[in-house]
C-alpha cells in the first residue's frame, strides 16, 4: 500500500554501480514493508536549502522486508551531491508512493520494457514476477545499458533478455521499440503478452503505439518533475486522453498507456 | 550523614523551584486572534501548497496546527496549465500550476466535511477571473459551517478587462475586494501581489475595501530558460517563484505594508523554521503561512510550532503576541 510517511532512513551500503549509476541501500522497515514494485520514494538529498526539493526514485528491490534498494544515474545536481553520502548517515525518505504495476495474470507473459534510467522498478517487478517475462533493454551503446550487475540479475529472473543498442553494440542495432516490434510481429508459442514500460516519454510513447498497433495491454510508468510527491502542489501533472489531467505522484507513476495524451509521437523511439 | 541529607533536601528544593519556574514559562501563549479568528497558534499553511489536508493527514496531526489555507477555489473547475508545471531555482521553485481545482461545489462536497473534523481554522482561498466569478465564490461559501474565513488571491488577471491582473491594478484592486466583502459576512482577508512597486497603496486599497486583514506574499512572477533548447523551461513560460530565495522580499513586504495599515496580517514566503516565521513577525505579521517547505519536509508546520514555543520559553517571552511588528528601527 502507498503511504505518505516520512522516514529516517539510514545509509546502509553507498557505491558506484557502473555506467553511471550508484547503488543506494536505505534502512527504512515501514517503508519496505509496505513496498510493491511500481512505488517510488521521494528522498532529500541534503539537508541544505539549494538543492531545496527531494529527488524522485524508483525502488528497485527491498531487502530482507527492512530496507530498499535504489538504483540512480547521476545526472545533475542533486544526484551529484548524493554521490558524497557516506553509509551511516540519515537522509530524510518518503514512501512508498504512487501506484504501482497491475500483477500480471498468471497466464500472462510479462514484456519488461527499459530504455534510460527506467529498469529500477523492472527490476523490483522481475524479482516479483519475472519467471515468464521477457526483458527489452535499450540503450545508445551498450555502454550505457544498465549495469552489468542488475543485468545479471535481470537476466536470471527473466526468460529472456532481448538488447538492442543504437549503435549495434550489442543486440539488435536500433531502438528498444524496434527488437519490440520485432517480437510481436510473432510473439513465441502463442504468448500472450502485456507490456510493462519505463524510461524517457518519447520511448513511452512509441512503446504505447506498439501495444495499440497490436492490442496488447501496456502499462507505462511514467517520469514528470515534481515537488512534493504527495499530490498536493499539483506539478507532475500529465495531460489524459480524455481531457484534463492526472499526477504522476499520485494517480501514477504507473498508468494504463491508453489513458495518456501522448501528443506528436516523436519519430525517434528514444534511448 | 546529615550534611548529606540537608545538601540533598536543600539540593531538591532548589531544582524543585527551578522545575516550577520552568513550568511556568514551558507553555508560552501561541494563540492569537487574526481578524476575529481564533487560533491555536500563529502557524497555517499556505494556500496551493497542502491540498485540502488529505494527503498530510498521515504525516502530521491537523490539530496541531493554527490553521489550514486551503488551495485556491474558483466558481468552476479549473483544469490548470500543461506540463512542465514547476521548475526548481536556487533555493526555491518556480510554479505554473494554472489553479487547478475542482471548483466550489466539489469542495463543499467532498472536501470540506474532511477538514470539519479537525479542530484548526479552516480558511478558503478564492480567486476567479472575472469579478462576478470572485463574488459568486463568496456568495457560495458565505455562513458555510466549518470555514473561519476568506482568502482573496487577487494575483488573476480579469479576462474579461482585456486580462488586466486585479492584484496590480489599484482600481481593479478595489472594486474587487469592495465586491466581495459585500458578498459575504465572513472575515475577508486579501491576499496581496507582490509584483507591484508600492505594496503599502495597495495595503491601503485592501484596507479602503473594508477587509479584515492581509495575506502577503504571493509568488514573485519569474522565468527560467534551457540555453540548449532555447524555450522556457515551463510551458507557460513564466511562473511564480516561492520558496527560501524570496523571504527577504517577503519580510520587506510585509513590514512596509504593517507601518501603512492597522490590519493583521499573515506573513508568508520562503518560511522554512521558527526563526524565519518570528522574522516576520518581528515584521509586523501577526499569523504566518508555511508554503514551499510543505514540499521538502511534510512536518514543517509542526516543526515551527515547537520551535516558537521553545524560543518564547528560552527568551521568557509569555505570549507570541508581544513580538508583533516589535522589530526596532531606531
Ligand atoms: C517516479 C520517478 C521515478 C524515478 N526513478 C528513478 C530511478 O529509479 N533512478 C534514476 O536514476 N532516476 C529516476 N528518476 C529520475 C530522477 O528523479 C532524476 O534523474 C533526478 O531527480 C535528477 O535530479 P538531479 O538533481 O540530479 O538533476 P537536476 O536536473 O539538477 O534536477 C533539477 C530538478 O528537476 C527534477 N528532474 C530532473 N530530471 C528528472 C526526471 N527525469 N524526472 C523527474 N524529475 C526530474 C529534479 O527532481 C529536480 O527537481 C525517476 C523520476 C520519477 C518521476
Ligand atoms: C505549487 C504552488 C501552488 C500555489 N497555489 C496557490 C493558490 O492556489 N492560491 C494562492 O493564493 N497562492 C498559491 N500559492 C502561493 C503560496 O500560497 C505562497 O503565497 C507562496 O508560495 C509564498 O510562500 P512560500 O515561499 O512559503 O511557498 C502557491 C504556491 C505554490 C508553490
Amino acid at each position: 500500500m502507498p503511504s505518505n510517511k516520512l522516514h529516517q532512513a539510514k545509509v546502509l551500503l553507498h557505491r558506484p554501480a557502473g555506467r553511471g549509476y550508484y547503488r543506494l541501500v536505505l534502512l527504512a522497515p515501514g517503508l519496505a514493508a509496505a513496498a510493491a514494485p511500481g512505488h517510488f520514494v521521494m528522498l532529500r538529498v541534503s539537508a541544505n536549502l539549494d538543492p531545496l526539493l527531494a529527488r524522485p526514485f524508483g525502488i528497485s528491490s527491498v531487502l530482507s522486508k527492512r530496507s530498499i534498494e535504489l538504483y540512480y544515474r547521476v545526472a545533475g545536481r542533486g544526484t551529484t551531491l548524493l554521490t558524497t553520502v557516506d553509509p551511516g548517515q540519515t537522509l530524510d525518505l518518503l514512501g512508498p508512493l504512487g501506484n504501482g504495476f497491475p500483477v500480471p495474470d498468471k497466464a500472462a507473459t510479462p514484456l519488461l520494457v527499459a530504455g534510460g534510467s527506467g529498469f529500477p522498478p523492472l527490476l523490483y517487478f522481475a524479482a516479483r514476477y519475472g519467471k515468464q517475462a521477457r526483458l527489452f533493454v535499450g540503450s545508445r551503446d551498450k555502454e550505457c545499458l544498465p549495469p552489468a550487475a542488475v543485468m545479471k540479475d535481470l537476466r536470471s529472473r527473466t526468460k529472456a533478455v532481448h538488447y538492442a543498442t543504437e549503435d549495434g553494440s550489442r543486440g539488435t542495432c536500433g531502438f528498444v521499440t524496434d527488437s519490440l516490434a520485432a517480437y510481436l510481429v510473432s510473439p513465441m508459442g502463442g504468448e500472450k503478452p502485456v507490456i510493462y514500460a519505463c524510461g524517457p516519454h518519447a520511448m513511452l510513447a512509441s512503446v504505447s503505439r506498439l501495444a495499440e498497433d497490436h492490442s496488447i495491454p501496456c502499462y507505462v510508468s511514467m517520469e514528470e518533475r515534481m515537488a512534493c510527491g504527495l499530490g498536493v502542489c499539483m506539478g507532475c501533472s500529465v495531460s489524459m486522453k480524455a481531457g484534463g489531467y492526472k499526477r504522476v505522484c499520485k494517480e501514477g507513476p504507473v498508468f494504463d498507456s491508453r489513458e495518456i495524451a501522448w501528443g506528436r509521437v516523436p519519430l525517434r523511439g528514444g534511448r | 550523614m546529615p550534611a548529606v541529607i540537608s545538601f540533598l533536601r536543600s539540593y531538591l528544593l532548589t531544582f524543585g523551584l527551578f522545575a516550577m519556574a520552568m513550568k511556568m514559562k514551558i507553555h508560552p501563549d501561541l494563540s492569537v486572534n487574526f481578524a476575529g479568528i481564533k487560533l491555536k497558534n500563529p502557524v497555517l499553511t499556505a494556500s496551493g501548497t497542502f491540498g485540502y489536508g488529505e494527503e498530510f493527514a498521515d504525516i502530521i496531526d491537523l490539530n496541531k496546527l493554527g490553521g489550514i489555507i486551503v488551495k485556491g477555489i474558483s466558481l468552476k473547475p479549473i483544469k490548470g496549465n500543461p506540463p512542465p508545471r514547476i521548475w526548481e531555482t536556487p533555493s526555491g521553485m518556480l510554479n505554473a500550476i494554472g489553479l487547478e481545482n475542482p471548483g466550489v461545489d466539489v469542495f463543499l462536497r467532498d472536501k470540506l466535511p474532511f477538514l470539519r473534523n479537525y479542530d484548526t481554522a479552516v480558511l478558503v482561498n478564492i480567486f476567479g477571473y472575472s469579478l462576478e466569478e470572485y463574488v459568486g465564490v463568496a456568495e457560495r461559501l458565505d455562513g458555510v459551517p466549518g470555514v473561519a474565513g476568506l482568502e482573496v488571491n487577487i494575483s488573476c488577471p480579469n479576462v474579461k478587462a482585456g486580462g488586466i491582473v486585479f492584484g496590480t491594478d489599484l482600481k481593479a484592486a478595489f472594486d474587487l475586494l469592495s465586491a466581495v466583502r459585500k458578498a459575504t459576512r465572513m472575515p475577508v482577508i486579501a491576499k496581496l501581489s507582490p509584483n507591484v512597486t508600492d505594496i503599502t497603496a495597495f495595503a491601503k486599497v485592501a484596507r479602503d475595501a473594508g477587509c479584515d486583514g492581509l495575506s502577503l506574499i504571493n509568488t514573485l512572477l519569474g522565468m527560467a530558460i534551457d540555453i540548449r533548447s532555447r524555450t522556457p523551461r515551463l510551458a507557460n513560460r513564466t511562473g511564480g517563484l516561492s520558496g527560501p530565495a524570496i523571504r527577504p522580499v517577503a519580510v520587506r513586504m510585509v513590514w512596509q505594508a504593517a507601518q501603512a495599515v492597522d490590519l493583521p496580517i499573515i506573513g508568508m514566503g520562503g518560511i522554512m523554521t521558527h526563526e524565519d516565521a518570528l522574522e516576520f513577525i518581528l515584521a509586523g505579521a501577526s499569523a504566518v503561512a508555511v508554503g514551499t517547505a510543505n514540499f521538502v519536509n511534510p512536518r514543517a508546520t509542526l516543526d515551527i510550532i515547537a520551535g516558537m514555543e521553545t524560543f518564547l520559553t528560552q527568551e521568557g517571552i509569555g505570549s507570541v503576541k508581544e513580538l508583533v511588528g516589535q522589530v526596532s528601527v531606531a
